[in-house]
């Protein structure tokens, strides 16, 4: 209403002129020449028409299309000629046919809206469809076979197949001609050009495929005392695992073939309407909290025609028993039915393998994540024996570190090169200040260092809600970390975990060569194996320590900044991901980086397994995966890849 | 009993100091007294006493027996549950019989149910019970309950635990884990248990709907100094004598006393258990005075914040962990209740409720670093100074965690 | 030496029969060969020591025996009955009567003198048991005789944390004493003591053997000769020789390896 008005002004404004000066067209032209058919378009007769402007190979004839079946073509009585109209108050605005320019406007009275019947709606529809679907410009094309593939119907499959031929983009194509296929599997004509179709189409594995064989297969549920012959039926239901008795027999109450079960709200309004001088039927309304007095007394009120009788459950139960429930195909031709069931299942199984691909896809992400979050607790654990509660913290901390730089630097990939390094540089300093000032002043007192950390997480938890505030911060990924990466309309694995999973893979290498490369490497491993030799041998504890418990800790911060990408970024962030982590350090066996990598790979693997076992609740996965790994450590108390032998330190 | 007490006088210490304190607060208390402390603060000291005693229970589980258990709130908060059950069920009879006898017709007991059920589940989108409630409707078997589902709990995963020889930092987590697991569990909404809604109106309980709450207070107050006391006195029993020193062997050197013959594990389970037991008890008396219970409280934060407790406290005392709880609970209630006054620095004003947990956090660390006996230890000088004798020092220290030849 | 610090025990001095016997056990740590297909066989009474260098097996030996370390193959029998130890847990087999005394004192440190000989007092040993029971006036009589017999009756209420290193070991010793165990194992039980406090130790041994089974590791060859008895010579996991001292260090093989050096 408001565009209108505006059109309205600016048209008064543009053509303060006479109104309705028309400009001459083509389709203006052809539109007069069968000027009777426009305005008054019958179903028989709008054929000529409408060939007339498919040849005639216009613009805007979708467009006009378009708007003709919508009843906003008029006809002006003054000059005979035919223009767009938007009801505007007492007046119309009107637009020229062809250009769609604003030309000014007309009374209610000069002008003859046309009215196309349905049947003439139905003609143009299709006509419609050829031209969406030749349009030069692809979104219209693609806007058209959405359309399309939404609402099926017999009379496009021509004007589908007449556009597959001069499609110029190769993927359109291929969309057209799989749709034509499912057009014909689903309205061509005869069985045999239909099974053909179907057989076509079972390569695929698109959800539009899917959607259109299932409609094929679409099936109403009946009931009957005997399985009528001549149907396409599609399958028989039995009662218990299909259907159960309360639901069949309400089918057979809502097909009229059995009488309607009181229920008990039933029977106490009835009980409540009929109580006569404290009792219904003779019986004290005290003694109707006993459920048996109470149907005896609503049976004598059915006795004496009061209310309708109590269906008892064996009735119920022989009526069920005593008909017969099923589902018939709404498509009569059962070759057609078995082709596409058969072609579903090919695909259906196919779809389940790229379904198991996406889990294991996933899983791997999950994985590389809890990788990057755990293996920094694995190193200190490993070489410190030292648990260390405030490494979830560590992670918030480089994930607040990433949010800060992109309040400092605005573009996002930029920001993201200098959030990495800095974040690794101040958990990393983090880290050597807790190693310096707490940890190192309980060494052989394991219990306590978990417990003074722990005192650390929460006053570093409750800074940070202090600085930042409670709510979620955001930390934005460049556009190119922002789409996805997509097979089959099946497997869909966002880039950002991509990404995460090409950082962990990044320094699983560079842990690797640290630890086997380095000098420094090499008396990390010394001192995990056998600290007191290490020592002997001239390696300095206190350097060893100081410097690993700050690589844990700066990977925590790069894995911060990683979590943060994809999750908000929280001052309790860090919780969520610790106990993950000390799963992922127990199950993978300690102080060794392909311990950690197992880890986090069983544990990934599991949690993705278990949600697609029980896909909506993330809470009972997690809830499962817990008790696996309380009973995982049964089996093998010091994880998967353990240290043997009097190293190990039992 | 009187061997036990001669050969620990601090347990008379105790139970006068608690009979004074609970003989004071009924003389301020509103119902009893002259009114000088609220209903409300008598609550605060009720469950403050209840945290006294999951606190010993913890003390005894890992100041004693050396097993940093993150799992004992746990079982506190499903003593707390297994009662609440009851009372929520009790209460919403009442309620839900007192409407339905205006009805026309009396209700048949399946009607009563179904309209507690969709009264009491009506939050999660359920209209029936859960298997989980068979025996809410019976007070005597969720007390059982309060016992029984705690026992059984820490029973297996204690005897999954210990019998694959997890110790140490290990075990802490790996009871962390259980912890969380079963937090989580309880946040769905299908668990049974109103998910994080919780199982709320504890503080009415059913029967003494005419009692004001001045009353139901100082009653609970008592109960649980009660109980308080006596399990003071099971624990001084327990960690005296032969099992005492086998259990604190089995903290300083747990192979050493297998090679002596005894089963380890065995009394592990054992100790776990117990506590576990006295844990839920100490949760099913708290939580009728908190008046609410959802899964957060369940959560491993809040175990981590009991052994916070009794750190500060000082571990291997009884009284340690009885000081550390309630000196750590009431300073924290009083700090993030507005309690304590603002600090004006010019430049920034320190909040204490925004400020309260940094403190704490950075004082626990103090206290592990240079106090590790906490609060306790200062006790122990104090009497040493009075009464220098042979030192009997029952907790941990130095030389318990020496590396020893039957230890590598 | 008060006949009370062995009291209990009122088993006959009887025929010498096999009480212990590992037959072709080896265990390796990390591909390193410990003990390499070692048998050995303990009759009750008899007292037996066993020599060998550094690294020659005989702690793991003894962790082997105890249930600490399981051995890859071979088997360890015990008793009457020729019941596996493989399959018992440490506690079980401590419970079985094989005492160890460890090579380094490691008494509980921060528990009385009288608590630490209380733990090992044979008694019932189940948590409800220790809970319940009372450590009744013969017990508290053994305890004092045991005292008494390891010099440390004046101690009792001490904390085990302030004795001495010697007083620590013959705490061991005692709370050995109080097991009251068929088959001692006793590591090195005379390194850190005084010439007469090696005296008695070797007394008390002897003494123990002739009712018990017991297995002395020593270096001290000084030592091992006092006590007059059959002599195990290990060396790489293996027996290399087994006699009298005089005959195995006769035994050029023994020179070489272990008293040539």
């Amino acid at each position: 209403m408001l565009r209108a008005l505006v059109l309205f002004l600016t048209a008064l404004l543009a053509c303060a002129a006479p109104p309705a000066v028309a400009q001459d067209s083509q389709l203006q032209a052809i539109l007069q020449t069968h000027a009777d058919e426009v305005a008054d378009p019958g179903r028989r007769s709008v054929g000529p028409l409408i060939d007339d402007l498919a040849a005639s190979g216009l613009p805007g004839i979708a467009r006009f299309l378009d708007r003709w079946s919508n009843k906003q073509v008029f006809l002006n009585a003054g000059d005979g000629l035919f223009y767009y109209g938007a009801r505007d108050g007492e007046t119309f605005a009107l637009r020229d046919i062809a250009s769609d320019e604003p030309v000014g406007t007309a009374p209610a009275s000069a002008l003859e809206e046309i009215r196309p019947n349905g049947g003439v709606r139905r003609v143009i529809g299709s006509a419609l469809v050829q031209f969406q679907l030749s349009d030069p410009d692809r979104a219209t094309r693609v806007d058209a076979l959405d359309a399309l593939a939404r609402r099926p119907a017999a009379d496009q499959l021509e004007p589908l197949r007449a556009s597959i031929e001069g499609e110029p983009d190769p993927a359109l194509k291929a969309r057209k001609e799989r749709l034509a296929g499912l057009l014909t599997a689903r309205f061509g004509e005869g069985t045999e050009t239909r099974v053909a179709a179907i057989e076509d189409l079972a390569d695929a594995t698109d959800i539009e495929t899917r959607a259109g064989l299932n409609r094929i297969l679409a099936s109403r549920s009946e009931v009957a005392e005997t399985l009528p012959e001549g149907v396409n039926l599609a399958r028989v239901l039995e009662i218990g695992p299909d259907l159960s008795e309360a639901d069949a027999y309400s089918r057979l109450v809502d097909d009229g073939l059995a009488p309607a079960p009181v229920t008990n709200a039933e029977v106490k309004t009835a009980l409540t309407a009929n109580i006569q001088n404290g009792a219904v039927a003779g019986i004290p309304v005290e003694q109707l909290s006993d459920p048996d007095r109470r149907t005896e007394a609503y049976a004598a009120l059915a006795a004496s025609g009061a209310v309708p009788p109590l269906v008892t459950p064996e009735a119920q139960a022989e009526a069920v028993a005593s008909h017969v429930f099923y589902e018939v195909y709404e498509d009569p031709d059962p070759v057609v039915t078995e082709a596409a069931r058969s072609a579903l299942d090919t695909i259906e199984a196919r779809v389940a393998r790229f379904q198991v691909l996406d889990i294991g896809l996933d899983a791997v992400s999950l994985a590389s994540i809890y990788f990057l979050a755990a293996i920094g607790l694995a190193i200190t654990f490993g070489v410190m024996g030292v648990i260390n509660m405030a490494h979830g913290e560590f992670i918030m901390m480089g994930a607040y570190t990433g949010y800060v730089v992109q309040q400092i630097v605005p573009n996002y990939t930029a920001s993201l090169v200098v959030a990495l390094p800095l974040a690794f540089a101040v958990t990393f300093a983090a880290g050597v200040a807790l190693e310096r000032l707490v940890i190192r002043h309980l060494y052989h007192r394991p219990l306590e260092t978990l417990l003074a950390t722990f005192g650390i997480s929460i006053a570093l938890q409750q800074l940070a809600k202090n600085i930042f505030g409670t709510q979620a911060r955001p930390l934005t990924a460049p556009d190119w970390l922002g789409g996805a990466w997509v097979m089959g309309d099946v497997v869909a694995i966002a880039n950002i975990r991509i990404a995460i999973f090409v950082l962990a893979l990044i320094f699983l290498c560079v842990l690797l060569y640290i630890l086997k490369r380095t000098r420094l490497g090499l008396e990390v491993r010394a001192a995990t194996q056998n600290p007191g030799m290490a020592g002997s041998m001239g390696i300095d504890p206190g350097r060893i320590n100081m410097l690993t418990f700050g690589l844990g800790s700066g990977i925590a911060g790069i894995a911060g900044v990683a979590i943060g990408l994809y999750a908000q970024v929280t001052s309790e962030m860090g919780s969520a991901y610790i106990v993950q982590s000390f799963m992922t350090v127990v199950v993978g066996g300690v102080g060794n980086v392909w311990g950690t990598l197992a880890g986090a790979t069983l544990i990934g693997g599991l949690q993705k397994g278990i949600e697609w076992f029980n896909p909506s609740n993330t809470l009972a996965a997690q809830t499962y995966m817990i008790l696996f790994i309380i009973l995982f450590i049964q089996v093998r108390p010091k994880g998967i890849v353990a240290l043997k032998g009097r190293a190990a330190g039992d | 009993m009187r061997a036990l007490v001669r050969s620990n006088p601090s347990i008379l210490w105790f139970l006068g100091l608690l009979a004074a304190f609970c003989l004071g607060v009924t003389f301020l208390a509103e119902a009893t007294g002259t009114g000088a402390i609220s209903t409300s603060f008598v609550k605060t000291l009720g469950k403050t006493l209840c945290l006294c005693l999951v606190a010993i229970a913890m003390d005894v589980v890992w100041g004693y027996c050396g097993i940093l258990s993150l799992g004992h709130m746990a079982f506190f908060g499903l003593g707390g549950y297994a009662i609440g059950m009851w009372l929520m069920y009790a209460r919403t009879e009442i309620i839900v019989s007192a409407s339905l006898a205006s009805a026309a017709i009396p209700p048949t007991p399946q009607e009563v149910e179904d309209a507690i059920a969709s009264q009491i589940f009506g939050v999660v989108g359920a209209s029936e019970f859960p298997w989980l409630w068979a025996f809410a409707d019976s007070l005597v078997l969720q007390l059982a309950m309060v016992v029984l589902v705690p026992g059984l709990l820490a029973l297996v995963f204690g005897w999954l635990a210990f019998r694959s020889r997890v110790t140490g930092v290990y075990l802490s987590i790996l009871t962390q884990a259980m912890t969380l697991a079963l937090s989580l569990y309880l946040f769905q909404n299908a668990s049974g248990l109103r998910g994080n809604n919780g199982l709320s109106g504890l503080q009415n309980i059913p029967g003494l709907g005419g009692v004001p709450q001045s009353v139901v207070s100082i009653a609970f107050f008592w109960v649980s100094a009660v109980a308080l006391a006596l399990g003071y006195l099971l624990f001084a029993w327990v960690v005296s004598g032969k099992m005492g020193s086998v259990v604190r062997g089995i903290r300083d050197n747990e192979a050493r006393v297998r090679f002596l013959g005894y089963h380890v594990e065995g009394f592990k389970l054992f100790v776990f258990t117990l506590t576990a037991i006295v844990a839920g008890l100490a949760g099913a008396l708290y939580y009728p005075q908190a008046g609410i219970i959802n899964p957060a409280e369940i959560a491993p934060i809040a175990s981590i914040y009991l052994a916070v407790w009794v750190a500060i406290g000082g571990r291997g005392r009884l009284y340690g962990a009885v000081i550390g709880a309630a000196s750590v609970s009431l300073l924290s209630s009083w700090f993030t209740g507005g309690g304590a006054p603002d600090i004006d620095l010019g430049f920034y004003e320190i909040q204490w409720t925004d400020w309260w947990l940094v403190l704490l956090g950075l004082s626990f660390v103090a206290v592990t670093l240079y106090a590790p006996k906490g609060i306790g230890g200062l006790i122990d000088l104090v009497a040493e100074r009075r009464a220098p004798s042979r030192s009997r020092d029952l907790g941990p220290d130095a030389s318990a965690l020496r590396k020893t030849e039957a230890a590598e | 030496m008060t006949d009370a610090a062995l009291a209990p025990d009122t088993r006959p001095t009887r025929k010498r029969e096999t009480l212990l016997e590992l037959s072709g056990v080896s265990v390796s740590f990390d591909g390193f060969r410990a003990i390499n297909n070692l048998s050995f066989q303990i009759g009750e009474p008899e007292l037996r020591a066993v020599i060998g260098p550094n690294g020659a097996g005989k702690t793991t030996f003894m962790d082997i025996v105890t249930g600490k370390t399981r051995p890859d193959e071979g088997r360890v029998t015990w008793g009457e009955r020729n019941v596996s130890l493989l399959k018992m847990s440490e506690s079980r087999i401590a419970r079985e009567g094989i005492g160890r005394k460890f090579q380094k004192p490691t008494v509980f440190e921060a528990q009385t003198v009288e608590e630490n000989l209380a733990m090992a007092l044979k008694a019932p040993r189940g948590p409800f048991d220790v809970l319940l029971g009372r450590t009744g006036a013969s017990g508290a009589e053994r305890i004092t005789a045991i005292a008494t017999e390891i010099g440390l009756a004046e101690h009792l209420p001490r904390i085990a944390g302030e004795l001495s290193h010697g007083q620590k070991q013959w705490l061991e010793i005692g709370m050995l004493l109080a097991q009251d165990p068929r088959l001692l194992l006793v590591d090195e039980p005379a390194a850190g003591m005084t010439p007469a406090e090696r005296e008695h130790t070797t007394d008390l041994l002897k003494r123990l053997a002739e009712r018990h089974a017991v297995v002395v590791v020593e270096h001290d060859m000084e030592f091992v000769r006092r006590l007059g008895c059959k002599v195990t010579v290990l060396h790489e996991g293996s027996v290399l020789a087994e006699g009298s001292l005089d005959h195995v260090t006769a035994n050029p093989e023994v020179i070489d390896v272990y008293l040539g050096r």
